[in-house]
């Protein structure tokens, strides 16, 4: 079975700045994979790498083979926005786009040249009920997306990547800005998109990855060290660094 | 005396200092208006604004020079603000940041600050004569536009800047493209500070004097201009004209053509703050 994200021998540099060595890392559809490591570890950049965001880094420049569905997705034939079409990502603080709810979620739709009245209507109905978020804002849908709460807003960014209907979702840190209340609504989110997404998560708060992920990847100044089954990460590490990193006691 | 009480006599000798700094400035403003506003209020009807110039001062008024100065905006509207707005897009979105950049952005800002003579004489060499306009209205709005884009793209850049990368990153995440981007999350979200920037510019160019008079303004046109290529005057050179006159009565009409001038410049003024706390108030991050 092909892998749904797949990295060999991954090495990227900021200018002289070495800050991924050779990653080697696959990920099967429908898993939710933790990145953690402590700050700098480079574990942002390489969630990154998987919709070409690095790519607005003048001094980004990347080594190795990276694939979605067995395909290159740094090849020059790549059209890097219908790409990143495909590869959702959900950002560390809420960053609705300064419109209404519902041109929130239309957005994705509209710049990829649907126009589609019903069809926009149903999408945006549909992503929101995927984002746990439809009950509560069915009624202000045209009121602005900054009348919401910082974890309806969360959700609302999530329901506006879903709409563009992706395979792959990145999360940077989704609940890091949110209270305990809205960062379990995101982790239950996450639970239940699983069954239709490949996810990735970078997250700081190891009960988190222990929560919401299968796999789990530990990485440390720029080097994956570890990468297993989140239970087996967690309870029974291989490695010496990922058992003290878990358990506190670096980083 | 302690040190505690020896500061406290700085404090309180620093507060008046400023203080008085602050009256001189509105107190010379104050003066400048009621002059002003005693001489020239009286005046101000509508027949004065109406009127064509005349060699008898009651029966002067500011039309064709109120008309010249509406064109002129416009047209420098026209021509400054795409080119503003465009230039300072592409250095803030597009272009590299590198030794280059800064040389052009260094260069940029001594341009906002060069003598506005200096403009005229350019505009007076391009305009006038290599692109062969003519004194006309189009030759004065080109050498404006010039003059007031070092504003326009400075201001255009701190606009963009203020808007959060997150916004972006976001839109370019769901696959927009970077023009789609820009059309869409970029622009209405730094609008509100490209507009206060375009208004602060124009009135700015509303009070030029001597670049206009270099590329061939009138002091005297009979006929209110009819089109871009017509020959022209504007406020500022109507009230030069007048003041330079022996007659008391063009003086009298120099302070009303200035209250008009100010009340101009005070609505654009007005309006740039207006749309600056509104935008700001609909757009927060």
């Amino acid at each position: 079975m092909v892998s749904k994200l797949e990295a060999k021998n991954i090495n990227v540099h900021y200018g002289t700045f070495h800050a991924l060595k050779n990653i080697n890392l696959k990920v099967k559809a429908n898993t939710v994979t933790a990145l953690i490591g402590p700050s700098g570890c480079g574990k942002s950049t390489f969630l990154r790498c998987f919709n070409r965001m690095n790519d607005l880094i003048d001094t980004f420049k990347i080594e190795g083979d990276m694939t979605i569905d067995g395909r290159d997705i740094y090849a020059k034939k790549i059209d890097v926005t219908a790409h990143r079409k495909k590869v959702g990502m959900v950002f560390q603080k809420p960053n609705p786009f300064p419109k209404s709810i519902f041109e929130n979620v239309a957005y994705g739709l509209k710049v990829n040249g649907i126009t589609h009245k019903k069809f926009i209507a149903e999408t945006v109905e549909r992503s929101l009920q995927q984002a746990a978020l439809w009950e509560e804002v069915k009624d202000k849908l045209h009121k602005s997306a900054f009348a919401l709460s910082g974890g309806q807003q969360q959700r609302l960014c999530i329901a506006r990547t879903l709409a563009v209907e992706p395979s792959v979702v990145l999360m940077d840190e989704p609940a890091s800005a949110l209270d305990p209340i809205s960062t379990a609504k995101i982790e239950e989110l996450i639970h239940e998109l699983k069954e239709k997404y490949t996810i990735m998560i970078v997250t700081h708060n190891m009960q988190q990855a222990g929560r919401v992920s299968d796999k789990t990847a530990f990485f440390y100044m720029g080097e994956l060290i570890e990468f297993d089954d989140t239970s087996t990460i967690f309870t029974n590490p291989k490695i010496e660094q990922t058992h003290r990193y878990i358990t506190g006691r670096f980083g | 005396m302690s040190n505690a009480s020896r500061n406290r006599i700085k404090d309180q000798a620093f507060y008046y200092f400023a203080m008085a700094c602050t009256a001189f400035a509105l107190l010379v403003l104050l003066a400048l208006l009621t002059d002003i506003l005693s001489r020239g209020l009286s005046r101000i009807s509508w027949d004065f604004i109406t009127n064509l110039p005349s060699r008898l001062p009651e029966k002067a008024g500011i039309f064709t020079a109120l008309c010249g100065m509406v064109w002129i905006l416009v047209l420098t509207i026209l021509i400054a603000f795409p080119l503003g707005v465009g230039a300072g897009i592409y250095l803030e979105e597009y272009g590299k940041k590198n030794r280059m950049a800064r040389f052009i952005e260094i260069n940029i800002a001594n341009l906002a600050g060069v003598p506005s003579i200096i403009y005229g004489i350019l505009g007076l060499q391009v305009f006038v004569r290599i692109a062969n306009l003519g004194n006309s209205l189009l030759a004065g709005s080109f050498t404006l536009a010039l003059l007031i884009l070092p504003i326009i793209i400075v201001s255009t850049r701190e606009a963009i800047k203020a808007v959060p990368k997150s916004l972006c990153e976001a839109s370019l995440a769901m696959g927009a493209s970077k023009w789609q981007t820009i059309w869409n999350v970029v622009l209405p979200s730094s609008f509100g500070g490209i507009l206060t920037g375009l208004i602060l510019a124009i009135s700015r160019a509303i009070g030029e004097t001597a670049p206009l008079i270099v590329v061939g303004a009138l002091v005297y046109v009979p006929f209110a201009p009819a089109g871009p290529m017509d020959q022209f005057t504007v406020l500022p050179i109507q009230i030069f004209n007048w003041v330079t006159r022996p007659q008391a009565g063009f003086v009298v009409n120099a302070s009303a053509a200035i209250i008009v001038l100010l009340s101009f410049t005070f609505l654009m003024n007005g309006i740039a703050v207006y749309l600056r706390n509104r935008w700001y108030k609909k757009v927060k991050f």
